[in-house]
């Protein structure tokens, strides 16, 4: 397989197996801290966020069973129902390798206009030497500036801006900022 | 932001974007993260209450999933 190939740290290869599995059936994208770090930002963290999108309860039980033959284990249930229960009413599932409490995987389904507009224009970052999909970096640019705002947050966008300083897009990020305020503040 | 940290921030993004090197010690950096990690819950399951420790510690609540967390003595994280 190409992974083995590709001299991954820990934390990626765990992103790259869970994606690999998840892309068999759905849309998803990776967003948050990961897409910092995968793009060579240096800090730690415990967990990947990944949102997909809403699928029915037949099609979660056959990524779930898909799942757990790879190895990976939901920390708050063995019971697909449960989980997909906790996914319907907009709440996180976290997924690990079975023979690890970390790294997690923070799986949401996709519960608004935000985040579907972040599927649509999902992205491939050749920088992370990953095959995985990201949200784009305008919008995590907008989220880490417009609504997380952390230092850690702030710091992560700086890095992202001068990495991909060619894909930065003043007028999206705004676009985006507008509807962060409309639909999350 | 601090002025200095912002100013090491922007060295480094300014290294990840022209140097392909940067992978080797950002993997290794990641690594050390964890392998210090699990070095610290292999320890901490060896303990007195070390595993209702990790329990609330990571909110496992399906412990039956963990092979590592169910037998009697410690091991086999792999």
């Amino acid at each position: 397989m190409e992974r083995e190939v590709k001299n991954l740290n820990i934390l990626s290869q765990f992103c790259e197996d869970f994606c690999t599995i998840i892309n068999k059936h759905c849309k998803y994208i990776v967003v948050s801290g990961f897409v910092a770090i995968a793009s060579g930002r240096t800090r730690g963290t415990e967990d990947i966020d990944l949102i997909m999108e809403r699928v029915d309860f037949n099609r979660f039980k056959t990524i779930f069973a898909d799942l757990k033959r790879s190895g990976f284990v939901c920390m708050q249930s063995a019971d697909v129902k449960e989980i997909y229960d906790y996914l319907t009413e907009n709440l996180s599932v976290r997924f690990t390798r079975k023979n690890k409490p970390l790294p997690e995987m923070e799986v949401k389904f996709a519960k608004d206009e935000l985040d579907n507009y972040q599927l649509n224009t999902k992205v491939k970052l050749e920088l992370t030497g990953l095959g995985v999909w990201f949200s784009n970096i305008n919008v995590n640019l907008a989220f880490k500036e417009e609504l997380l705002k952390s230092p850690k947050d702030l710091e992560d966008a700086k890095h992202l801006r001068i990495v991909y300083s060619e894909l930065v897009n003043e007028k999206e990020i705004n676009e985006i900022k507008k509807m962060i305020k409309r639909l999350r503040l | 932001m601090r002025e200095s940290h912002l100013g090491q921030i922007t060295r480094w993004a300014n290294f990840v974007r022209s140097n392909p090197e940067w992978r080797e010690a950002h993997n290794e950096f990641i690594n050390a993260l964890f392998d210090s990690h699990e070095k610290i819950i292999k320890t901490l399951l060896k303990t007195k209450h070390g595993k209702k420790k990790i329990i609330k510690l990571y909110g496992i609540k399906n412990t039956k999933g963990y092979d590592w967390l169910n037998h009697k003595k410690t091991k086999k994280m792999h």
